[in-house]
């Protein structure tokens, strides 16, 4: 119920509070959007509304965040950016092109989401080439090489999947969204599972990506690496986008200037929500 | 696309288990076979046909086909269709197919072919292994068959094939049997492509084939209206094809009914995938 005030009642998001002719400005000056968002609605089953009305747009060369607690619908958003589910109502555009099922602008997108998912009886590195060939594309733009390094699986790429740890299999989906050196990378809680070395070097990984460009969104319940990694940040509740904006705009207003996570709790904990709405079971 | 999803399934275990298990099958009934005293007549399928196994290598694959085409068989049809599109999805790895934007009727169309490929393999494999086997035992012989249809306590109507026409009449049962499988086949694909659990899919296809032979006129005679239209009913007529004359008309209608089944459930599957929502 506060979450609902804070949006109706409350103070409105950074976003509808940012200086727009400022935001047209930059806008032109970088060309279309990488992600363009509107009125976004994904309704499941028993008429559940799981994402409800988000609007979102992403520049290049930025790094978002996605907060929100379990079932604010951020996976689900995630998927229907990469055209595997299809909106109930709303449009996503990725680099100006509207985004449906096999739509060839998903070849310059990368991601990892709802975790890693490969065939288990093949290893690592069959995996890879397995994807990349799936694209169709030649196999000297499928920078496996990179992909790889940043993985650091060592010997384990000829070992079958089935036989990688948590952290390791989380790496080479992480390698499998670097395939093709996509202009965006979708990740969906990238360090789920990752001991605090490979934390670090996943960190270190996006900075590299960003630094030549890349675009990022990425979904994450590790605040701290938000607040690190990211320049904006969505916070999502029920659906629906409650904040957003630059992470140090958002602190400041929300969480009285210190940290990202005393932003989150002020916009969503109290909600009600945050422990988790039974009809609300989609990730 | 179909070589990619060659290498995923020529490399997985259940494929080779699935080969080996009818293979072994199939082996072993030869030798069970072989194991019987000269003179022992097999009776094979509804008509039923008489063979004695010892006198040509053609009787071990007739038997063969009989013994599987009925379970063995639809179950093996049924693990490679239900598996294609729901194994994928139990893996979690068809988001990953898809979410570099190849194209869904590509992608389905790719694990359609290599399931029935697969599944077209293991129909051939019983009866070629049989055949190898019995010709190792028996050698290359005329194949004397008896129709137990046609045959009186004084009266034996005995046909005799020579090898070369024996041979032709058992590639068309073995074609006969696998066309016998494709709605099998079609239902539990159509199964992979609305689930994401390989078992609901597998064992929709095995369900089928069981209510097919429940509802049989043969245990139940009030559904003989149903006993034309059910998908396994009919697929021993095979065995009128070592009949003289043969008799084709419910063979013919077998497989037209076949062919409705098939179209109607891959459409479905083809519908469906293109506005599945992939939630796993």
């Amino acid at each position: 119920m506060a979450l609902r005030n804070l949006t109706v009642a409350g103070p409105p998001p950074l976003a509808a509070v940012a200086d727009h002719s400022t935001r047209r400005e930059v806008s032109s000056a970088r060309g279309a959007p990488v992600v363009r968002i509107e009125g976004l609605v994904k309704r499941l089953r028993r008429g559940v509304i799981a994402v409800d009305g988000v609007d979102l747009e992403i520049r290049k060369g930025e790094v978002w965040g996605l907060a929100g607690p379990n079932g604010s619908g951020k996976t689900l958003t995630l998927k229907m950016l990469l055209g595997l589910v299809r909106p109930t109502a709303g449009k996503v555009f990725l680099f100006g092109e509207p985004v449906r099922p096999g739509a060839r602008v998903l070849g310059r997108v990368g991601a990892l989401v709802d975790g890693p998912g490969f065939v288990p009886h093949l290893s690592g590195l069959d995996n890879l080439r397995l994807a990349w060939r799936l694209t169709r594309r030649p196999a000297d733009e499928a920078g496996l090489e990179p992909a790889l390094d940043y993985a650091a699986l060592g010997e384990a790429l000829h070992r079958p999947y089935s036989t990688y740890s948590h952290g390791m299999r989380y790496r080479l989906g992480f390698a499998q969204a670097l395939l093709g050196r996509p202009e965006l990378l979708i990740l969906d809680e990238p360090v789920t599972g990752l001991d605090p070395l490979h934390v670090r070097q996943l960190r270190a990984a996006l900075a590299e990506l960003v630094a030549r460009g890349t675009t990022v969104l990425m979904s994450s319940h590790v605040l701290g690496d938000v607040q690190e990694t990211c320049t904006h940040v969505a916070v999502m509740q029920q659906g629906r986008v409650v904040a957003s904006g630059r992470v140090p705009d958002l602190v400041a207003r929300f969480g009285a200037g210190s940290s990202l996570e005393e932003a989150y709790v002020e916009l969503v904990a109290g909600s009600g929500a945050a422990a988790g709405d039974p009809g609300r079971s989609a990730k | 696309m179909i070589r990619v999803e060659l290498a995923k399934q020529l490399t997985r275990p259940r494929t080779y288990l699935t080969f080996l298990a009818l293979t072994a099958f199939a082996l072993a009934l030869a030798v069970a076979l072989s194991a019987t005293g000269p003179g022992r007549v097999e009776r094979v399928g509804d008509i039923p046909l008489l063979l004695v196994p010892r006198t040509s290598m053609f009787t071990l694959p007739l038997v063969a086909l009989s013994s599987t085409m009925k379970f063995f068989l639809p179950l093996a049809v049924s693990v490679f269709a239900g598996e294609a599109l729901a194994g994928e999805a139990a893996w979690g790895s068809l988001r990953y197919a898809l979410a570099r934007g190849a194209s869904r009727s590509r992608f389905l169309g790719s694990k359609a072919a290599v399931a029935a490929l697969f599944s077209i393999a293991a129909v051939v494999l019983v009866p070629v292994t049989a055949a190898a086997a019995g010709l190792v035992a028996y050698g290359w012989h005329a194949l004397p068959v008896a129709d137990g249809s046609a045959s009186t306590p004084l009266r034996l109507a005995l046909v005799s094939f020579d090898p070369g026409q024996a041979l032709g009449r058992l590639g068309l049962a073995t074609a006969y049997v696998a066309a016998g499988m494709s709605s099998i086949f079609a239902f539990a694909f159509f199964l992979s492509a609305v689930s994401s659990r390989p078992l609901v899919a597998v064992a929709g296809g095995v369900g089928l084939t069981i209510l097919s032979r429940v509802l049989n006129v043969d245990y139940l005679p009030g559904v003989a209206v149903l006993n034309g239209y059910m998908p396994n009913n009919d697929v021993d007529l095979w065995q009128h094809l070592f009949q003289q004359p043969v008799e084709s008309a419910g063979m013919l209608h077998f497989l037209v009914l076949q062919a409705v089944y098939s179209a109607t459930f891959l459409a479905l599957a083809w519908w469906w995938f293109l506005r599945k929502d992939v939630l796993e």
